[in-house]
């Protein structure tokens, strides 16, 4: 990309802005990343014969055990419900509070606190076309620069 | 019928505490992983401490969100704790306490059941929470009537207060923050400000454990950590294990620009105590919830108010979050901002606040009632799953 080009390009960036819902939909994969378990690929992942070799479960016999024991596969099988699923059922096993919904906290009386995007430290800017926090011109430069309308949400 | 002695599982999110009621606990990592330098089989449990680079490991975990979902995995993990290599049981003849999170699911409550007595053939089973155990223990060591029980864990943080030894249903609160959230958050930070570190969650849950603290002062903090050389008492930096002279991290006085060294290291800065306040002000990563000492009073108001002296006074703090340097003080001294002058506040932290409810599970085997707190293999076979709805209060 010319220079040229690349100076149109930030013109029209600059024109951007975001809107609510997609400020909102940011606010919340943000959130979701912070409830995930892994963020790369299962290492183990192309090694096909991985589930057929025997686990500990299967190969350990233990010898106060009168019966054989059932897989892990089987106990998968046994009781699939996700999370969402179970949430659902709640609301006919437990239909009123209080319950897994109704004990969660409401949101604090004392005023949200803001901190810069970037560096972390208090922040009294909101950037306009995304809405995140800074705190200085230079940590708006590192903004605009890595994040603000470069990540598509 | 009695035994000398019982089997606890305080089955933990992210570690499960167990073994028998005679022995010393294990804590043990309630998860298979798997690590890229080490194709030929995954760790379950404890045998993670097998393992030679545990950069990248990847996670396969029972639970999600603070309930059991995945049952292959824990089978897979229980058969090892029980198994030789680990915690060793015989079920026919030991009772088992085994603790599950607070308003489990039913359909989760019932594969519990069935497991215990069908699977593992236990003879006597009590299913209960975590923060019973506790609830138990620290009423026998002090004799009071109420308690407020705060177990700040990997997935959640719950608040529950009792009354003469009876959970407050009404009064239980949780705030969706856990030693998971903050893992991640500090990962994102570390990852945008300084080196990618999002496939690091084993490395940077230790650099977490390592550096981070609880502020007394969050503002005073933060103009500390602005200052530039000795006066930013709070600025170091980790070193980062590289698995042929580190195995384990640790944390440093900043590295001078004219010292030489080969290791990676992180800059810890506000991050040391921005990552554990966020237990204090959620909103700060935009999950609108109370922190932890304003939903301690939130629960108390919910009780009633004869009762609110009792539970001011006997606040016990346990679980991994709980370990941060400074994390009973900031909850004193914010609960004691928010009571009335008149009331005394009490905040507890046992001396291991990871295996307060396995204690706790100890004191309740001893209890002259503990039999009838249970269930049996007999009582499952004659009257089926419906009975421990009854008897379990969970
Ligand atoms: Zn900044
Ligand atoms: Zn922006």
């Amino acid at each position: 990309m010319s220079a040229r080009e690349s100076g149109r390009v930030k013109e029209a960036e600059k024109r951007r802005v975001l809107d609510d819902a997609a400020r909102k939909r940011r606010a919340r994969k943000a959130i979701e990343a912070l409830e995930q378990d892994n963020f790369h690929e299962d290492p183990h992942a192309d090694l096909v014969m991985s589930k057929k070799v025997p686990k500990f479960a299967d190969s350990n016999e233990k010898p106060t055990r009168k019966k054989k024991s059932k897989s892990a596969e089987y106990y998968k099988m046994r009781f699939r419900k996700t999370f969402a699923q179970l949430v659902e059922e709640d609301a006919s096993f437990r239909p009123d509070p209080p319950n897994y919904l109704s004990a969660q906290v409401p949101p604090s009386q004392f005023p949200d606190r803001y901190f810069c995007a970037v560096c972390g430290f208090p922040s009294n800017y909101t950037c306009i076309p995304c809405g995140a926090r800074y705190c200085s011109v230079r940590c708006l430069g590192t903004h605009l620069d890595t994040r603000c309308l470069k990540w598509t949400a | 019928m009695s035994e000398s002695s019982c089997y606890i599982l305080d089955n933990g999110a992210y570690t499960a505490k167990v073994g028998l009621s005679t022995k010393l606990p294990k804590v043990v990592p309630n998860c298979i992983m798997k690590a890229k330098s080490e194709r030929r089989r995954p760790f379950v449990g404890s045998q993670i401490d097998e393992c030679r680079d545990a950069s990248g490991l990847f996670y396969i975990l029972p639970f999600q969100k603070g309930f059991l979902i995945n049952w292959d995995t824990q089978k897979t993990v229980w058969d090892y704790m029980f198994s030789k290599e680990c915690c060793p049981v015989n079920f026919n003849e030991t009772p088992l306490i085994v603790t599950e999170p607070l308003f489990n699911f039913a359909s989760i409550q019932e594969a519990m059941t069935e497991i215990f007595f069908e699977e593992y053939e236990c003879q006597t089973l009590l299913r209960i929470n975590a923060t019973d155990l506790a609830e138990y223990y620290h009423r026998k060591t002090h004799n009071n009537e109420c308690t407020v029980v705060v177990d700040s864990g990997y997935s959640y943080t719950y608040i529950v207060p009792y009354i003469k030894g009876k959970k407050y249903r009404e009064g239980i609160r949780r705030i969706d923050v856990g030693g998971k959230v903050l893992t991640n958050h500090l990962k994102e930070i570390l990852s945008y400000r300084q080196l990618n570190v999002m496939d690091e969650t084993y490395v940077i849950n230790q650099v977490k454990e390592d550096s981070c603290f609880v502020s007394q002062n969050f503002m005073q903090d933060i103009e500390i950590a602005k200052k530039k050389g000795s006066a930013n008492t709070i600025v170091k930096d980790y070193i980062l294990p590289d698995y042929t002279t580190i195995r384990r991290g640790y944390l440093r006085d900043v590295v001078k620009s004219d010292e030489d060294l080969e290791q990676q290291t992180l800059r810890l800065n506000n991050e040391r105590f921005s990552i554990p306040e966020l237990l204090f002000h959620p909103s700060d990563v935009g999950i609108p919830q109370m922190g932890i000492p304003e939903a301690v009073m939130h629960s108390i108001n919910a009780c009633p108010e004869e009762n609110m002296e009792s539970l001011l006074e006997n606040i016990v703090l346990y679980g991994g979050n709980t370990l941060f340097p400074g994390f009973r003080d900031r909850v004193y001294n914010d609960v004691r901002s928010f009571a009335l002058d008149h009331f005394d506040v009490n905040v507890y932290l046992p001396d291991d606040p990871l295996t307060y409810a396995w204690e706790g599970g100890k004191h309740i085997f001893r209890d002259p009632d503990f039999y009838s707190f249970c269930m049996t293999k007999e009582e499952y076979e004659e009257e089926g799953k419906a009975l421990a709805f009854e008897r379990f209060d969970i």
